[in-house]
C-alpha cells in the first residue's frame, strides 16, 4: 500500500495551521478531531478532508487512512493521549514519520529509543527567551 | 512483594484490603485527595495523592523496582502512560493495565502491557466460552484465550469410565490436571482409574476443548 498522506490528530491551533500549511502546499492532508466546532479555525485553503471522532478509537484512526500515512502530526491537547497515539502510530502503523506535541518534557523520555520526534514548548519558549533576552543586552 | 496501585476508586480500595491481609509491601497513589485520605484512614497505610503518569510521582512514592504495578484509572490512556513509564523508568517488572474500552485489551497487550483487564471483554468472553459447550461444564480461560481449563463431570455411562488413564486414546494438547473424587482431590498418573461421578479439571487449548468433552462424553 502506497503510503502519501499526512495525518493531523488534533485540530486546535497547531494542528489546524500545520493542516492548513501543508494542504496549500499540496500535501493529501486529513485532520482528525473529536469536536467539530474545531475544524472552524481550519482556514479557507484548506482542501483535505475532516474525520470527527476520538482518535484512540483504532477505527476512526483507520477511517482517516492511518495505514496509508507517510507522516502523523499529534497535537491532542492531552499529553499521555500524544503519546499513547504515537506509540500506536509507530509499533501498530509503521508510520515513518511522527511528530508529537508534548507539554511535560518529562514525558519525552517515554518516547526514547524510537524515532517519534517530539515538540516541546516548553523549551521553544524558553530558547526563545533566551535569544530574546541576549539581544536585549546588544543594544 | 512490592505492588504499586494507582488511581481507581472501590477497586482500588478492594485490592488493597485483599493484598493487605497477605503482607505484600503496598505503595498507593490516587489522583483524588479526598479518596487518598479516605482509603489511607481505612487500611492504614500510606496513600500519596498525585498523578501517576508523572515520574516524578512514582519517584516521590518509591516505586523503583516494585514486582507489580495495577494501573487502575478510569482513563485508558492514563493507564497506559502510567504502566509505561512504569516500565520504562521505574524497572517494575509486571505491569498491568485496567482499561474501559474492552478494544484496548489486545492493544494495549501488543503495545506491551503484561497484563490487561476489561470487565466488558471478559463478559463477553466467558458467554462465549461456556455457549460453546453444554451448560454443565464450567469453563475458564486463561493467558490470552490462549488456554482453557475445563471441569467435566463422569457419568457412569462414559466409556472412559473404569479404565486406566493410560490405557484411555485422549486427543492430543490436554492434560488432566486433577480429579475430584468427593472429599478427596487426586493429581492422576496413568495408572489412576476414572471412576463414575469424578469431576476431572483438564486444562487445553480452545481450538480442542470442543473434541475433548464430545470424547469424554461418548457412551460404550
Amino acid at each position: 500500500m502506497k503510503k502519501n498522506k499526512f495525518v493531523v490528530i488534533g485540530s486546535g491551533r497547531l494542528g489546524s495551521n500545520i493542516a492548513t500549511i501543508m494542504s496549500e502546499k499540496g500535501e493529501d492532508v486529513i485532520i482528525i478531531d473529536a469536536d467539530d466546532d474545531s475544524f472552524r479555525k481550519l482556514h479557507e485553503s484548506f482542501s483535505g478532508y475532516q474525520v470527527v471522532g476520538d482518535a484512540t478509537d483504532l477505527s476512526i484512526l483507520e477511517n482517516a487512512f492511518i495505514k496509508q500515512a507517510k507522516t502523523v502530526v499529534i497535537a491532542t491537547d492531552i499529553d499521555n493521549v500524544n503519546i499513547f497515539l504515537a506509540h500506536v502510530c509507530y509499533y501498530l502503523y509503521d508510520v515513518p514519520k511522527i511528530f508529537v506535541r508534548i507539554s511535560d518534557n518529562d514525558k519525552g523520555k517515554l518516547l526514547e529509543g524510537t524515532n517519534i520526534k517530539p515538540i516541546y514548548p516548553f523549551t521553544l519558549s524558553l530558547t526563545e527567551f533566551n535569544e530574546l533576552n541576549e539581544s536585549e543586552d546588544d543594544v | 512483594m512490592k505492588i504499586v496501585i494507582t488511581g481507581g476508586k472501590h477497586e482500588s480500595d478492594y485490592i488493597i484490603s485483599m493484598l493487605k491481609k497477605e503482607h505484600h509491601e503496598l505503595i498507593v497513589i490516587n489522583n483524588d485527595e479526598g479518596f487518598a485520605e479516605y482509603i489511607s484512614s481505612k487500611n492504614d497505610i500510606p496513600v500519596f495523592p498525585g498523578d501517576p503518569t508523572k515520574a516524578y510521582c512514582l519517584q516521590d512514592a518509591e516505586a523503583q523496582n516494585a514486582d507489580v504495578l495495577l494501573a487502575l484509572s478510569d482513563d485508558d490512556t492514563d493507564n497506559y502512560v502510567t504502566c509505561l513509564t512504569a516500565k520504562k523508568l521505574f524497572n517494575i517488572k509486571k505491569t498491568v493495565s485496567k482499561v474501559k474500552n474492552p478494544k484496548n485489551v489486545e492493544l494495549f497487550k501488543k503495545l506491551g502491557i503484561d497484563s490487561v483487564i476489561s470487565s466488558t471483554y471478559l463478559i463477553a468472553q466467558s458467554i462465549l466460552n461456556e455457549s460453546s459447550v453444554e451448560d454443565i461444564i464450567k469453563t475458564l480461560s486463561i493467558e490470552d484465550e490462549k488456554i482453557v481449563m475445563l471441569e467435566v463431570p463422569i457419568k457412569k455411562e462414559f466409556a472412559i469410565v473404569d479404565k486406566q488413564i493410560m490405557d484411555i486414546k485422549f486427543p492430543k494438547n490436554m492434560n488432566i490436571s486433577c480429579i475430584f473424587r468427593n472429599p478427596h482431590v487426586i493429581i492422576p498418573n496413568g495408572s489412576t482409574v476414572i471412576l463414575s461421578d469424578d469431576n476431572l479439571i483438564i486444562v487445553t487449548t480452545p481450538e480442542e476443548q470442543e473434541k475433548l468433552i464430545e470424547f469424554i462424553q461418548k457412551k460404550r
